[in-house]
């Protein structure tokens, strides 16, 4: 069954710890004064209205997994032994891919053309980390939808660029997931725009 | 179908024993995977049959037809030709036709897999109208009750619940399902979904699906005291783990009924098993809850309002709330203009401006002529219902603006205003009661405003009387006590506060003010605003529609609560003034610092606003500017690198005392010795072609400009050629390169590569999230982790 569904509105709470330790906070380490909290925490909630997560997420059959290759439905083929191995226990896949949006760019832009690095370091971070937690968003979405099949996402993800599954598979899945439609382009070098926009693959279990 | 009474009274008597999982256990018996499920269940009756006699032989009083995924979109991806009536008609006749009369039926509507508007592309109406399909085939099915599960939209249970209730009164059960975190996917917690789905008519309201039973306790211990329907709950069968693959629940069905005992005393009512659960699960459940004697609601109805993602609960004793006004296009000219051109920008940052500024709801009014109101008021709340927490008001003198807003709005709403005249309680009234808002009830009838308290207080008790006949209790709404301007009636404040003393102590109804009428035409206004404030706030007013942007008002709440008890440990208004206070900690410790310590302290803490006025107090004490360099600010920037180093400071520490430090040059520059700044090397930084991330570089050429040399940034995702372009031209000491990934960061390699062949030799810098010390090495480059060891590498470069 390979549907594209497409998530326009994904509404979530900006991950403040996750933030927080990316920006290099260390929880028995870092000192921060009240006035200094509040100014990244306002930052951090300036970003996130500036950010509008949107999605799409492909469900594929795996036709084959030899170990080398891994062919799907829809003729997508992907080579890599790492995520072959990745998903050795699985029938099927998702394709998933976020973005964060534009306007947040733009800001980022205008505060460092200010500037104004405090807020464009605080806003990077948090544009980064929400886009992840998108991922982490459609990964539970997709586990609701599933679940009464008796089936599992695989916890973790994978990305193209990672290991031996190449930079440039994200093309394909780019297409795949037609994420044009919701303002994402992909460059020759295959590196997503807005920036702050991702891609992954994971597995079906059960 | 049964009488609503009838299974409340049931629900009185005992803990209501529900069915346990259909999908796995249908799963064990051969169903296989991919296929439609309702598809399978009509093609196998024997077996489907069979797993509810089971589910009745554990001590289900309530079976769920298995009708989860029938309606139109599902059915659809799965390629059944039925539809989605005839599907539930079925499936609901075979279940009716199993439990005989024992065992009640209840209808089961699941989700359609797809977001509805405001939160996704599907249609509201358009999902409406399916879940009215279901709903009429499980009714004419026979089901004695509908059930509404593992919602994870609070919009979609909305729109089902709408749609069961628009087509029969029938008791309905309506389930969302919550992350571990305690909330659904879509941010909504469980009293929040409570207040908005019981205010819409949901019988009985609870949780499923998702977690085990230990997590499902804490969700209905908080829904609890809110609560004025029974509590549902069916956990899975503890949480789900993969195995070879294969996804296994392997809570035992004693441990699980030992968590039925627990979720009773907490409060549920209804319980059974979700994904996981077997018959044998149900058995255990049943004899555990057997002799508990049911906790019903604990009250009848509640003063609370919702958004889709936080609730408000409005009762005495709390501070003063505010309603945020400014959402209004009177007299603004350019909200005005936005909204003619359809436009949503000011709104969009009005709402942000006020949550900020410490409102607790949002008046939201679009009267405007020439626009259509009714699309307006949809399009503001549908961007609003996904951009803030704070619940709504709906502010407008039409019917129609107000339906269309309480219709779309997946929370509790509250109507600004009802007032006596006939119309307005004759079609008002009925939409507030369909919907389940909360009103603020205006003590109007039409003509002249009533001068008196007494007066108000005639009509606010005849709009109370029939508000009583659609179930309205004084929970349900704010009383308006009317503000009237001290210009042009000396004893207008006084009759309000009057009213408003009433309210308070005799009727025992929440109030509101739009405070700022009392001072029209008069000048002083925030004077006659605020202490009017503070008097009505002693007579017991519980909500106020106000600027949130007045610092006197806000100022004012803030004191009024701490003085009324109603702030406790006045810890509130601490926090309001915190930020004052903090800016002057050290002056508050009692130590007096010289203007070049003020100095060094601005920079390590980032005082960008500060450092400029503390500069020019040095300067007029005589501090030599080169001096306020050399001996004051870089040593300062020297400490927050250090600190950084250490991590006792994090990024933005370190961003805001460099650009306290670089403000602070740019001040100083000009009385500098000529050529000192920025004299101590050049350097060229660059993100390599086809990357286009900068921040790190951004960071490393604020930091190398605070430390007094002159960088040129040439961007990002530039050629190797535009780099040794320029290096050839300004003959810098240090070439510094960054790159994000590790597709581009061999682009690092070729421009070292081709400036060695055009014959630059300057020593290249190079880092990045992906680069390693010892990459840089292979490519003749020396590394840098961040900006602080950047500063130091040039320094040592720049020395060699």
């Amino acid at each position: 069954m390979a549907s594209l569904v497409f998530l326009e509105k994904i509404s979530i709470d900006p991950p403040r710890e996750k933030i927080y330790q990316r920006l290099g906070y260390k929880k028995r380490t870092t000192e921060i004064s009240a006035k200094q909290l509040e100014e990244t925490d306002c930052f951090i909630h300036e970003a996130s209205r500036l950010i509008s997560l949107k999605g799409s997420l492909l469900r594929l059959s795996i036709l084959q997994n030899d170990g080398e290759k891994i062919i799907l439905s829809k003729n997508l083929t992907f080579k890599s032994k790492k995520l072959s191995a990745f998903l050795r226990d699985c029938g099927e896949t998702v394709l998933m891919g976020a973005t964060a949006g534009s306007v947040i760019m733009e800001a980022i832009k205008e505060k460092t053309r200010q500037d104004d690095l405090a807020a464009a370091v605080v806003y990077d971070a948090t544009a980064s980390e929400m886009t992840d937690a998108a991922l982490d968003w459609m990964t539970d979405y997709f586990n609701q939808l599933i679940r009464r099949e008796g089936k599992t996402l695989l916890p973790r993800r994978f990305s193209a660029g990672y290991a031996d599954f190449h930079l440039e598979n994200q093309k394909s899945i780019y297409e795949m997931l037609q994420m044009e439609k919701f303002g994402v382009a992909i460059t020759s070098e295959f590196i997503l725009l807005p920036e702050k926009s991702v891609t992954a693959v994971s597995g079906i279990c059960g | 179908m049964i009488e609503i009474s009838r299974i409340k009274s049931l629900l009185t008597k005992k803990i209501v024993v529900l069915d346990g999982a259909f999908g796995t256990e249908l799963q064990k018996k051969g169903m296989p995977g991919g296929v439609c499920p309702e598809q399978w269940c009509i093609d196998h009756p024997q077996i489907i049959g069979d797993l509810y006699t089971a589910y009745q032989k554990a001590g289900s009083q309530i079976v769920y037809t298995c009708t989860f995924g029938a309606n139109r979109f599902k059915l659809k991806q799965y390629g059944v030709r039925k539809n989605s009536y005839q599907m539930n008609y079925e499936l609901a006749r075979l279940a009716k036709q199993v439990c005989g009369k024992k065992t009640l039926v209840a209808g089961d509507i699941g989700p359609t897999g797809l977001f509805i508007e405001p939160f996704g592309p599907l249609a509201f109406e358009e999902a409406v109208d399916a879940f009215k399909e279901q709903v009429r085939g499980l009714i004419d099915g026979g089901c004695d009750l509908i059930v509404i599960e593992t919602m994870i939209d609070i919009q979609e249970a909305r729109a089902a619940l709408l749609a069961v209730k628009e087509i029969k009164d029938i008791f309905t059960i309506v389930s969302m399902t919550y992350e571990k975190d305690g909330h659904t996917l879509g941010g909504t917690d469980p009293v929040t979904a409570l207040i908005t789905l019981q205010s819409l008519g949901a019988n009985a309201v609870g949780c499923n699906c998702s977690t085990g039973p230990e997590k499902m306790v804490e969700f209905v211990t908080a829904m609890k005291p809110y609560a004025a329907v029974p509590l549902v709950a069916k956990p899975n069968a503890g949480v789900p783990r993969l195995e070879g693959g294969k996804t296994i629940f392997e809570m035992d069905a004693k441990t699980f009924a030992s968590y039925g005992r627990n979720l009773a005393k907490a409060g549920a009512n209804m319980l059974g098993g979700c994904c996981g659960t077997t018959p044998a699960h149900i058995q255990e459940l049943a004899k555990s809850v057997a002799v508990i004697k049911p906790k019903m609601p604990v009250r009848q109805s509640i003063s609370a309002l919702s958004s889709a993602r936080g609730f408000l609960h409005i009762t005495e004793n709390q501070p003063l709330f505010i309603v945020g006004e400014r959402i209004n296009p009177t007299g603004k000219k350019a909200l005005q203009q936005e909204l003619v051109e359809g436009k949503l920008s000011i709104i969009r940052r009005m709402a942000a401006e006020q949550e900020t500024q410490g409102a607790n709801l949002l008046d939201i009014n679009v009267g405007q002529p020439g626009i259509d109101e009714e699309k307006t008021i949809k399009d503001v709340i549908s961007l609003l219902a996904t951009t803030t927490k704070l619940p709504l008001v709906v502010d407008s003198s039409n019917i129609k603006t107000i339906e269309a807003a309480l219709r779309i709005y997946p929370g509790r709403m509250l109507i600004n205003s009802i007032s006596g005249e006939k119309e307005k309680l004759t079609k008002l009234l009925p939409l507030a009661a369909k919907y389940g808002a909360m009103f603020i009830l205006l003590p109007l009838t039409g003509g002249e405003v009533p001068q008196t308290a007494q007066k108000r207080q005639i009509i606010v008790k005849n709009i109370f009387q029939a508000a009583k006949k659609y179930g309205f209790t004084q929970d349900d709404f704010i009383v308006d006590c009317l503000v009237m301007a001290v210009a042009s009636n000396p004893a207008a404040a006084c009759e309000t506060l009057k009213t408003l003393h009433w309210c308070a102590q005799t009727f025992k109804s929440k109030t509101i003010l739009g405070l700022s009428n009392v001072s029209f035409g008069m000048p002083g206004r925030p004077w006659l605003n605020a202490t009017f404030l503070a008097m009505a706030q002693f007579c017991g007013l519980t909500m106020a529609i106000a600027n949130p942007g007045s610092s006197e008002m806000m100022n004012a709440t803030k004191a009024g609560d701490v003085l009324l008890a109603k702030d406790k440990d006045a810890l509130r208004f601490i926090k309001h003034f915190s930020a004052q206070t903090d800016v002057n900690a050290v002056a508050a410790a009692g130590k007096i610092l010289t203007p070049q310590e003020k100095i060094a302290e601005a920079i390590m803490n980032g005082d960008r606003e500060n450092i400029i006025p503390l500069i020019e107090t040095a300067l007029s004490a005589g501090s030599p500017a080169q001096e306020l360099v050399d001996k004051i600010m870089i040593p300062s920037i020297v400490r927050v690198g250090d600190l950084y180093e250490k991590k006792i400071y994090f990024l933005p520490q370190l961003m805001a005392a460099a650009e306290a430090m670089k403000k602070a040059l740019g001040f100083l520059e000009p009385l500098l010795k000529k050529g000192s700044a920025g004299n101590k090397g050049k350097i060229i930084l660059a993100t390599v072609k086809g990357d286009i991330h900068d921040i790190g570089k951004n960071i490393v050429a604020l930091l190398l400009r605070n430390y007094g040399y002159h960088v040129i940034d040439l961007g990002k995702d530039v050629t190797a050629e535009a780099i040794i372009e320029t290096a050839k031209k300004e003959k810098p000491d240090v070439i510094g390169l960054s790159a994000l990934m590790t597709t581009t960061m061999i682009n690092m390699k070729d421009v070292i590569t081709l400036a060695r062949t055009r014959g630059i030799q300057e020593p290249f810098m190079i880092g990045g999230a992906v680069v390693t010390d010892a990459y840089a090495k292979s490519i003749g480059a020396s590394f840098a982790r961040d900006g602080v060891e950047a500063v130091k590498v040039v320094e040592n470069l720049i020395k060699k």
